[in-house]
């Protein structure tokens, strides 16, 4: 017989047997929208946290900082380090190694690097405007054109000019601006304290004007707080100049930020870093540490489905069982016509391959429209924006089902056996 | 031609041997009708199994066209079957849920009939026992004689060179039985094929070229069959 007309008789026999076989196809498809679900759920769950890592960081960026022993290790006790007060410039960071202006330098000829940029955050004291309060700023954070930023008003293409600032909302609203779109184009003040020098010196402070370009939104993609204050980088090294030049702290920076040419070349510079004694963090990193919590999640809910699939798998068997009882006579007639074992097997494993395409296009399709119907309410639920949390991939969707199939085969082998084994004179004597 | 040479079939093992045929021997011209007549558990059912090949005797050959089918491998057998033999029985055995197009094209597709050629072939069946009009119909809906009508029409769509029909009138009264028994010795006359007719009902055997008759599983008598066979047969 050949096998189109196998599958043809095997579709015909299930549609007589509407009920039973839908019954049992059910049982696969809720392993099956079981499992839709969560690796939609999974690929949603990695995009995001990739636009995440991507709004948040640069993927050309290598953020680095020297490597320190342990910070936890319970260390010997050594009086000279103790002693001599001058060691750490930043007695704040708990002895922690910093990096040098020397070493960024070199850094900076290494392959592949673009551009070493320290971490500035000048500290300042408070910002104001006109006819306003002043009002405390812990840091000027530097702003990065790869990183995306929303904006609730204004828009910033490229890099910002060296007098230019982005507010956050709560700055803009303090400051008391009738609306976000208001305060573009106002002027603000920054005021600065310079640090006291070995040598002494008069303590004086500085006021620094920007003007407002953007005002940036609370975003569903903020991973980490956004600077709230966001200045240029050559404004941030300004500011910074004039704050700590002359100490024992200029020129000393905890973590600088490393860009490469090519975002494939990010981990070759981390290599490279390591090797000679610095700690470094790519995009790639951070993604991989939220990927792999994705990931353990994702398996959890994988092996529900997976529990579904195997209690289907026995409903398959008991179903084709039962059905190969029943149809005994017809198996015999089949037989007595000259139908090979084989055939007999492949009619009853098609058979079981329908009931495994049916279930997993029920469970799969019902899984795609709830879940379309669902994501905007997720997102609304989570406040995601208009970013969706499930993702349904046409090969994922296309690989749950066809895995569906060849586990109802698996199943409908042992169904299959006892049809093909049926002694033909035996089973036509039944009435 | 069918030649079956000493067969003997025993089901059971040792006390509960029961011996359904025993060194039977007989030859069959191709072309002629025979009816295979006895009792019931005389065992002229198993001899009928044992000539198409479902069953098989532990010792004896059934030669057909020169080979003995016996020695063959069960899927030549089986593929010997669904080209050259076809079965009527007693209760159709026709598929209730199918319709009568598909219930006769059954035989057409195991035997790998090209799909172009089974249309024709299935509504000249159906043409030939007179249920081209039920075509589109289910089976469960026909009476008891359409029923046998459609299980000759599945047995004759192939063509083939011989058929064997197992009590076909036993279910039915005798006036349908009749048409039936007409289509299948019709059907036998007009391709010359042979035809082997298992029955108790003396009229139907009456209607045959020959007979032979099964008591014991052994041959009790044998009519309008060459001679030297039989005697061999029963040596």
């Amino acid at each position: 017989m050949k096998t189109t007309d196998i599958i043809r008789r095997a579709g015909r026999s299930l549609r007589q047997a509407k009920t039973r076989t839908l019954l049992t196809s059910l049982a696969i498809g809720v392993g099956a929208f079981t499992i839709t679900l969560s690796l939609a759920g999974g690929q949603g769950g990695r995009d995001y946290a990739d636009a995440i890592v991507r709004s948040n960081t640069d993927v050309r960026e290598v953020v680095v900082a020297k490597e320190s022993d342990d910070p936890t290790a319970i260390q010997e006790y050594d009086a000279e380090a103790q002693g001599g007060s001058a060691t750490s410039p930043f007695p704040a960071l708990g002895g922690a190694e910093v990096l040098t202006g020397d070493e960024l330098e070199d850094i900076r000829q290494y392959e592949h690097v673009q551009s070493v940029t320290p971490n500035y955050s000048p500290s300042v004291n408070y910002i104001t405007t006109e006819g306003q309060k002043q009002y405390v700023v812990s840091s000027l954070s530097t702003f990065s054109p790869n990183v995306t930023l929303e904006y609730a008003a204004g828009d910033v293409s490229g890099d910002l000019a060296d007098d230019e600032i982005i507010l956050n909302e709560d700055y803009a609203e303090v400051l008391g601006f009738k609306n976000f779109d208001d305060a573009i184009g106002k002027e603000v003040t920054i005021n600065a304290t310079k640090q006291r020098t070995l040598f002494g010196g008069m303590p004086e402070s500085r006021d620094f004007i920007f003007t407002v370009v953007g005002v940036s939104s609370e975003s569903g993609l903020a991973f980490r707080s956004q600077g709230s204050l966001l200045v240029s980088t050559d404004a941030a090294s300004e500011v910074y100049d004039y704050i700590n030049e002359g100490t024992q702290a200029y020129n000393k920076f905890a973590i600088a930020s490393v860009v490469v040419d090519e975002p494939d070349n990010a981990a070759l510079v981390k290599e490279k870093l390591e090797e000679n004694g610095y700690t470094a963090q790519t995009a790639e990193d951070i993604l991989g540490t939220v990927n792999t919590f994705i990931n353990v999640l994702l398996g959890i809910l994988l092996g529900f489905g997976a529990l579904a699939v195997l209690t289907s798998v026995f409903g398959i068997i008991n179903t084709q069982y039962i059905s190969v009882l029943e149809r005994t006579q017809q198996i015999g007639l089949m037989k007595a016509l000259g139908m090979s074992q084989g055939d007999v097997g492949k009619l009853f494993t098609f058979e079981a391959a329908w009931i495994g395409f049916l279930g997993g296009a029920i469970g799969a399709g019902l899984a795609v429209i709830a879940g379309t119907i669902a994501n905007p309410f997720i997102s609304e639920a989570l406040g995601l924006g208009d970013i969706y949390l499930l993702i349904f991939q046409p090969t994922q969707v296309i690989g749950v089902i066809v895995t569906l199939i060849v586990i109802s085969i698996l199943a409908g082998i042992f169904p299959a056996r006892k049809a093909s084994r049926l002694d033909p004179i035996e089973a036509l004597r039944t009435e | 031609m069918i030649a079956v040479k000493n067969i003997t079939k025993t089901y059971g093992r040792k006390q509960n041997a029961f011996v359904a045929i025993d060194n039977i021997s007989f030859e069959i011209p191709s072309g002629t009708s025979v009816a295979i007549l006895g009792k019931s558990g005389s065992g002229k059912s198993t001899l009928m199994h044992a000539m198409s090949g479902l069953d098989r005797p532990e010792s004896g050959q059934v030669v057909i066209d020169g080979r003995d089918i016996l020695t063959l491998r069960s899927k030549d057998v089986d593929a010997f079957r669904a080209s050259k033999m076809s079965f009527i029985f007693q209760s159709f055995f026709v598929q209730a849920n199918e319709t009568c197009y598909d219930n006769v094209s059954l035989p057409l597709e195991i035997a790998k009939v090209p799909r172009s050629e089974r249309r024709q072939k299935v509504e000249a069946a159906l043409e030939a026992v007179q249920l081209l009009d039920k075509k589109k119909s289910r089976a469960r809906d026909l009476s008891g004689g359409q029923k046998q009508r459609l299980a000759v029409a599945r047995a004759i769509v192939n063509e083939p060179e011989i058929l064997f029909a197992d009590e076909p009138t036993g279910n039915l009264d005798s006036v349908t039985g009749e048409v039936v028994e007409d289509f299948l010795f019709n059907y036998a006359k007009s391709r010359g094929a042979t035809l082997i007719v298992v029955t108790h009902d003396p009229d139907l055997a009456k209607k045959c070229d020959a007979r032979i008759e099964i008591k014991d599983g052994k041959i009790a008598s044998m009519k309008g069959l060459p001679k030297a066979t039989k005697k061999r047969g029963q040596a």
